[in-house]
């Protein structure tokens, strides 16, 4: 079903309603989730692991699809149907570019100009321009020197930088992140979360799922709180989820315990990925 | 800092007394033991990945200025394969020989490494064919003139016979011959450009995108059996896997390795769809035959129609 064009402008770009998914038909990942993500949005998935964050966004992509409910991007069913027509599932790729959590999947051509200009060829891109576009991309992420390497050659980091590039190639309106910041050193970490602020600066929509919340203020307005349920606890502005301490609590995103605080014990709650100070 | 006082003592107390006292592996004697060569199954499961990683990603040899590097993908296929044809067809060693010989100059003028040319193929033919066409080289089995006796089996004479001998090398240099085609295309092309010159000569796409599938999957493989045996190694105190326990070892950990890599191969795959890939190999650059492309055309077919006049003159 498409929407009207008078109505296109105040569209999500993205409503999943009442969506469930399950694993295999048994292993529930997602129960009645309804999110909405608007154009120019920083959103984030917040929850615990295992909470179906990664589903819902591969559910966002439409590279699974929900065994209940509803889902519309840009205004159009998605279902396994939609995505077979080619000229339909061309259009929605180049869209909607995803991040995955692990760079070994995501990088996987003979060399890194290989895999950067993967997605740009499936956009059935004239391969002048796609060439340009790759070398634009990796100067931008500062990974032109490594355009010849394998990537198998490659540290933690530099795959999480291809992968990215391999994406960003494809200039997507849509970006999703699972799990950005995770197994990345410090000053990666500040890259990534620098990168994803001057991607939206410059226009793209972006959805991550993340429980990290230290960075959380920086790299999203909105969050999503998904429970050890699977379903939707709370969805809000970052400021007020974070201040909603008995939430993350109960969402297993902080811990309570206790240790010294200038020289007296305070029981206080932490986030899971900080490092106790 | 004072230590905390809240946390650690709770720590302790969950933690069993073992766990608290250190464990140094040391010999009975004291001594920290010699440090002794890798056992077979290491060694086997090591070389194994090195070798076929250093196979399926030996792009730096595809993209080396040579003589085959340089050449059109499609234009490789279409002659290297019919190359094997005519050698199907070939009857006397004397021909194979002289395309087997062409084919190491080639691979020389391909700037290959000549010792690990040869050795892909010499170390491949004699497990998978020499063992197999031996039995035919016996009097028991092709009837003629003995040339090697080798004694008496129930009464008879048993020994290699001319004929069998005959048979046999041709079987083994043609399988080598082969072999050393197929070596030749897939070290001189990058695989992506191998796919993508057999999906231009109209290969359907299924089988295109098995290929594709598999070469990805298994540089991930191989990196889960060497993660897998090093978690294993680094739990081992004592003497490594003996044989025995080896063999065990690679049994148990074959289920493991299907799951993990059945994980993976859809993470890939999901990974490529959100790329658009749909099956169809697309490259960066475009491939063009220009005129070497069709020197080498004339020079395979004239090489061709060559061994086969020969072949019926010999013969």
């Amino acid at each position: 079903m498409t929407v009207s064009s008078a109505d296109a402008a105040s569209a999500p770009l993205f409503e999943c309603v009442d969506v469930s998914y399950s694993y295999y038909g048994r292993f529930l990942a997602l129960d009645r989730v309804s999110v909405r993500v608007d154009a120019g949005e920083k959103l984030a998935l917040l929850g615990a692991n295992g909470c179906g964050k990664s589903t819902l966004l591969k559910l966002l992509d439409g590279l699974v699809f929900a065994d209940a409910g509803r889902y519309h991007a840009f205004g159009t069913e998605i279902s396994e149907d939609h995505l077979e027509d080619e000229q339909f599932s061309r259009a929605f790729r180049s869209r909607v570019g995803f991040i995955f959590q692990s760079s070994d999947a995501q990088v996987f051509s003979p060399t890194v100009r290989d895999e950067v200009a993967f997605g740009p060829l499936n956009m059935g891109l004239d391969p002048q321009a796609v060439a340009e576009r790759v070398e634009d991309t990796l100067a931008m992420l500062g990974i032109a020197a490594l355009a010849d390497r394998a990537p198998y050659q490659l540290s933690g980091g530099e795959k999480k930088r291809v992968a990215i590039a391999s994406v960003l190639s494809m200039n997507p309106e849509v970006l999703l992140f699972d799990e950005p910041t995770a197994a990345l050193d410090p000053r990666t970490q500040h890259w990534m979360v620098e990168l994803i602020v001057e991607l939206h600066d410059v226009g793209k929509t972006i959805v991550l799922a993340t429980h990290d919340l230290d960075v959380l203020p920086l790299v999203a307005d909105r969050c999503v709180v998904l429970g050890e349920d699977h379903r939707v606890a709370l969805d809000g502005p970052t400021a007020s989820v974070l201040a909603d301490v008995d939430l993350l609590h109960a969402t297993n995103l902080v811990h309570a315990h206790a240790h010294l605080h200038a020289g007296a014990v305070a029981p206080h709650v932490h986030p899971h990925d900080s490092g106790h100070h | 800092m004072t230590a905390p006082t809240d946390v650690t003592p709770r720590r302790a107390r969950l933690a069993p007394d073992w766990l608290l006292r250190t464990e140094v592996g040391l010999c009975p004697c004291g001594c920290l033991g010699k440090p002794r060569r890798r056992n077979l199954v290491a060694r086997t499961l090591r070389g194994l990945s090195e070798l076929v990683r250093r196979a399926m990603f030996s792009d730096d040899v595809a993209g080396a200025p040579g003589l085959l590097p340089r050449l059109d993908a499609r234009v490789k296929v279409v002659t290297l394969l019919g190359l094997v044809v005519v050698a199907a067809f070939l009857r006397s060693i004397p021909m194979l020989g002289a395309m087997y010989v062409a084919a190491v100059a080639v691979a020389w003028m391909s700037r290959l490494p000549l010792r690990s040319f040869l050795a892909r193929v010499w170390l491949f033919v004699p497990v998978f064919t020499g063992f197999v066409v031996l039995p035919a080289t016996l009097n028991v089995v092709t009837p003629g003139t003995i040339v090697v006796p080798l004694g008496t089996w129930l009464g008879g004479s048993v020994g290699f016979t001319a004929e069998g001998l005959e048979s046999a090398g041709l079987i083994v240099m043609r399988v080598a011959l082969s072999t050393s085609l197929v070596v030749l295309l897939t070290l001189t092309t990058p695989w992506a450009r191998l796919l993508a010159a057999l999906r231009s000569l109209r290969v359907p796409t299924t089988v295109i995108l098995v290929v594709a599938m598999a070469y990805r999957y298994v540089f991930h493989l191989l990196t889960a059996v060497d993660d897998m045996y090093t978690a294993r190694r680094a739990r081992t105190v004592g003497r490594d896997l003996d044989f025995r326990s080896g063999r065990r070892f690679v049994a148990a950990s074959a289920g493991a390795l299907f799951g993990k890599a059945h994980a993976l191969s859809e993470e890939v795959y999901l990974a490529m769809v959100a790329r658009g890939f749909t099956g169809e190999v697309r490259l960066l650059e475009r491939n063009r035959v220009a005129t070497r492309d069709v020197i080498w055309c004339v020079m395979c077919t004239l090489a061709a129609a060559a061994v086969l006049w020969g072949d019926r003159v010999v013969g």
